[in-house]
């Protein structure tokens, strides 16, 4: 596990979902956790500093989760801030539009615990490895 | 692992009592249309929510139960049924929202969740998926203008998304089992594939 501090913004138009994501987050000893309904109420939140990790859904009005990751990866101050998309986009045009835009995991709905804790082992590993 | 994703209904016919093309839906399916057709199910334990915009008239319908898992994890917020009733009700309303509905027009008419499954002793399915429907759209400030829920009857219901217009039949003479047979199928496929999608090409 990572720092139990690290700082999430969970990204998704249904609050049912939302809170579904952040009991997970929980569950796995992340307590940091913040929420936002869309891409541009995530993004203006994330402009305004000290995230450390998003997950987010793909399907939202207002912007959608692909937009959100392009603008995160656009803007110098938030390129390197991990992005795992949690989204009931199955569709393989999906997933490598995701991977285009730099998302650094996909997972799709309805997932398990175990899986979203693998997914988020897999990518602090990784970030362990860049940062060493 | 296999994956167990709600589909979109491909049992389209056309219906000769309303003389409109008519899409039927099974277990783990939905459907949404803008075009003045039906969409019909029969429902026992399993519910359907019938969600559509009212200034556009884009609706459509769902079909499903809460898989039954582990007891002491039933009524987490975080279990298994939770998040794939959570789903199967985020399949449909992205679905609406994708072809141009908005969120704050949608209205929810709801049914279902039957006691008919006698086979089913541990606890009413039928009342934990009315529960949850209702409290989902409760959650999420979808209005719910109509409800049929609970009692002991399978339903036939025909729904109109154009207009909103609802028809529901109580089944109160069953004449054969089929019924409760693809219930109980669609229950044993829940139990059996791990309701959780993964992808692992990255």
């Amino acid at each position: 596990m990572a720092n139990p501090n690290t700082k999430f913004l969970v990204v998704d138009d249904f609050s049912t979902m939302r809170r579904i994501v952040r009991n997970l987050l929980k569950e796995l000893g992340y307590t940091n956790v913040d929420e936002a309904e869309d891409g541009a109420i995530a993004l203006g939140k994330l402009k305004g500093g000290g995230f450390e990790f998003v997950v987010s859904d793909w399907n939202m009005p207002n912007m959608d989760g692909l937009t959100l990751l392009q603008h995160i990866r656009a803007d110098p101050e938030l390129a390197k801030l991990p992005v795992l998309m949690v989204t009931a986009e199955a569709k393989k045009e999906n997933i490598i539009a995701a991977a285009q835009a730099g998302a650094n995991g996909y997972v799709v709905k309805p997932f398990t615990a175990a899986t979203l804790d693998e997914k988020l082992s897999k990518i602090f590993e990784k970030l362990e490895k860049a940062g060493a | 692992m296999s994956m167990l994703q709600e589909e979109v209904s491909t049992t389209l016919y056309f219906d000769r009592t309303f003389d409109c093309e008519a899409a039927k839906i099974s277990p783990g399916e939905y459907y949404y249309t803008d075009k003045d057709m039906v969409i019909v199910t029969v429902l026992g334990s399993c519910v359907s929510a019938c969600i559509r915009d009212t200034v556009t008239g884009i609706g459509g319908m769902n079909h499903f139960m809460l898989p039954d898992s582990a007891a002491a994890d039933k009524d987490s917020p975080v279990s298994e049924s939770m998040r794939y009733g959570t789903y199967a009700m985020e399949v449909l309303i992205n679905q609406l929202l994708r072809n141009g509905a908005r969120r704050e027009n949608l209205e929810a008419k709801i049914f279902g969740g039957g006691n008919v499954l006698k086979s089913f002793t541990t606890i009413n399915v039928g009342d934990r998926n009315a529960i949850f429907v209702r409290k989902f759209l409760k959650e999420e400030r979808i209005r719910v203008t109509s409800e049929d829920l609970l009692d002991i009857y399978p339903r036939k219901v025909y729904y109109f998304p154009k207009t909103g217009r609802v028809l529901v039949k109580k089944l109160k003479n069953m004449h054969n089992d089929t019924l409760v047979k693809r219930e109980e199928a669609y229950a044993s496929k829940l139990k059996t594939s791990d309701v959780g999608g993964e992808i692992d090409l990255f």
